[in-house]
């Protein structure tokens, strides 16, 4: 009875997650309108008082005329060009450019700020991902399993010595605080630094980036009026490979974790269900490797 | 490969990896690099223009100023054009969208959080729901694949194909029937209903959607002369969308990865010697974070029953 089954699958695990997926985004949105609401109205009062009193303190402009100048300014920085720098910028698309915006499409995180805007262009990204996703994710995936392999394995308690214990857990922790420090801490107070935002502003970039989510309102390297190293955007492409890399090991970790965690539960649940045990008829608890 | 050491793998693996994002970067500025410096050339030319018409009192350091407030606006959703009585970006529909991006990793960018607490609870409600999205997804896969093998199990019997033959035939149908319902059909419904986008765009959108990169250069706006209500139904059409649509590709992705060849092309980066159980399950399912992969079960070490 295969129907059987799969109707036992969805009312015994998916339907309650599905509930609870949408209940979450619902929650999220209220949430989220709740927030933003009156910010983006009271930015878009704001600028319209700018652009009021710039009418009024330029007599010579009408109306519809810097509508007009303003369509035509938001459809060119829409395709990626910044108005506000001069001819002598460098463009969007020369090498470390077009190297950083091939990062961000493979991560797929596609901040949205950079796209291709010929039909050509829009045609090699689409069989350029194609291959270059799949590739990023073995990549990643090999990158991981190396890095995971030269971590120690998180043994029961009592099958080494305490000095042994004492450095596997030292080891984990600091592996995860070394990270941490050089993926989610350093990073985004070097980006504030250099790109004159506030350190939350700098974590929710890095945040937002290594989520993959790049939503584009903060990205590295875009002021015109700044002067970056040549290699700054290509450091910034080589971080977010290395941080991948580094979070698909902690959610590896965590996920073993939870695993074993959970086949640890079903273990003593199993013990305190059976009658009349011996104590010490105790199955040995299973270890937990935190590496392969 | 096998003989290879592991830091010579790694690095090959690098290289390829590096080279193959060079190799596009080359590509594309190849062809992106005319256009975007033609339009540069446009835009100034623009400025310079407006700038030389309005000279008698307009000072070049004011429309840098103007631009500077329109450019701010706008990277955060805000539109500079019209007056205030527009639609507003976080009404209910919209907000979910933007919720479904984030948990989906889309993150189209065409609207992103203002104030300091929604950036806040924006990092919070990803980091949270990431991990729950990624469970959906893993139980839903889990339920979904054997029904999906059916019709490619019901083909091997009837033709009497290989293992091998029935597993390229059901990933090539499941490919092809995800790339017509959910890559050829939304993309001709887009370019039927937005009349301003040519049917390669929608292509592209839909693409762009599905594989999570989610440029976001080709989002329907406000302002575009549409009914709320319409508008707002697109909104739930294009909820809709994304998440059907991963699941699709998910689903898809999975069949293709299972099968002989590909398992053979991964398998050659694959580190040497022994490996355990833990080990045969890569760290990544189908995205950087994914944890959808199923983990075997565990095995039964005593009575969950009383004696």
């Amino acid at each position: 009875m295969p129907r059987a089954g799969v109707c036992g699958c969805w009312g015994g695990q998916v339907l309650p997650l599905l509930l609870a997926y949408i209940c979450y985004l619902l929650l999220g949105a209220t949430i989220f309108q709740l927030l933003e609401k009156q910010a983006e109205a009271q930015s878009r009062d704001q600028f319209q008082l700018e652009k009021l009193r710039f009418l009024e303190n330029y007599t010579c402009l009408d109306q519809q005329a810097l509508e007009q100048f303003v369509q035509v300014i938001l459809e060119a920085w829409v395709k990626g060009v910044n108005p506000k720098g001069n001819s002598t910028n460098p463009s969007n698309w020369d090498f470390g450019s077009s190297f950083f915006f091939a990062g961000t499409v493979v991560t797929t995180i596609g901040y949205g700020n950079l796209a291709p805007s010929t039909e050509a262009g829009q045609v090699f990204c689409v069989f350029y991902a194609l291959m270059g996703i799949p590739l990023n994710v073995v990549f990643l995936n090999h990158l991981g399993t190396g890095l995971r392999a030269h971590l120690t394995t998180l043994d029961r308690w009592e099958d080494h010595p305490r000095h042994s214990q004492l450095l596997q857990v030292l080891g984990l922790a600091l592996f995860l605080t070394l990270g941490t420090l050089v993926i989610l801490i350093f990073p985004p107070m070097f980006f504030s630094h250099v790109e004159g935002w506030s350190f939350r502003e700098g974590f929710y970039f890095a945040f937002i980036t290594l989520s993959t989510i790049g939503f584009g309102d903060y990205v590295v390297g875009t002021d015109p009026s700044k002067h970056y190293i040549a290699v700054y955007r290509s450091l910034a492409a080589i971080w977010i490979l290395l941080g991948l890399a580094w979070l698909a090991v902690v959610l590896s970790l965590g996920s073993l974790l939870l695993h074993r965690c959970s086949r640890l539960w079903q273990l003593i649940r199993g013990l305190d269900l059976k009658d009349g045990a011996a104590p010490d008829s105790e199955p040995r608890s299973q270890k937990i490797p935190i590496s392969a | 490969m096998g003989s290879l050491k592991p830091w010579a793998r790694y690095l090959l693996l690098l290289m390829a990896h590096l080279l193959a994002m060079g190799l596009g970067a080359v590509v594309l500025q190849a062809l992106e690099g005319p256009p975007a410096r033609h339009l540069q050339a446009q835009v100034q030319a623009e400025l310079a223009s407006f700038q030389a018409e309005h000279r008698a009192c307009l000072p070049p350091e004011a429309l840098e100023e103007l631009l500077g407030a329109v450019l701010r606006a706008q990277a955060h959703g805000v539109s500079s054009l019209g007056n205030s009585s527009e639609t507003s970006n976080w009404d209910l529909p919209s907000a979910l969208l933007f919720t479904a991006s984030i948990l989906t990793t889309t993150g189209y960018g065409h609207m992103a959080p203002l104030s300091s607490g929604g950036k806040a609870f924006c990092v919070v409600y990803a980091a949270l729901g990431l991990p729950a999205s990624l469970a959906l997804v893993a139980a839903l896969r889990h339920c979904l694949l054997p029904v999906f093998s059916r019709p490619g199990d019901w083909v091997a019997i009837r033709w009497q194909l290989a293992p091998a033959q029935a597993a390229l035939l059901q990933a090539a149908g499941l490919g092809l029937l995800v790339a017509c319902v959910f890559m050829l059909l939304p993309a001709l419904v887009l370019w039927g209903v937005q009349g301003d986008c040519s049917l390669l765009e929608a292509i592209y959108f839909c693409f762009g959607s599905l594989s999570t990169i989610g440029l976001g250069d080709l989002l329907p706006a406000h302002g575009r002369g549409l009914h709320p209500a319409i508008y707002h139904l697109g909104q739930f059409a294009l909820l809709g969308y994304l998440l059907l649509g991963l699941l699709a590709m998910l689903l898809a992705v999975e069949t293709f990865s299972e099968l002989p060849q590909v398992r053979a092309m991964v398998k050659f980066f694959g580190p040497s010697g022994s490996r355990t159980d833990e080990d045969q399950d890569g760290i990544l399912g189908q995205d950087e974070l994914a944890l959808s992969t199923v983990l075997p079960d565990a095995p039964v070490l005593g009575p969950t029953t009383p004696a």
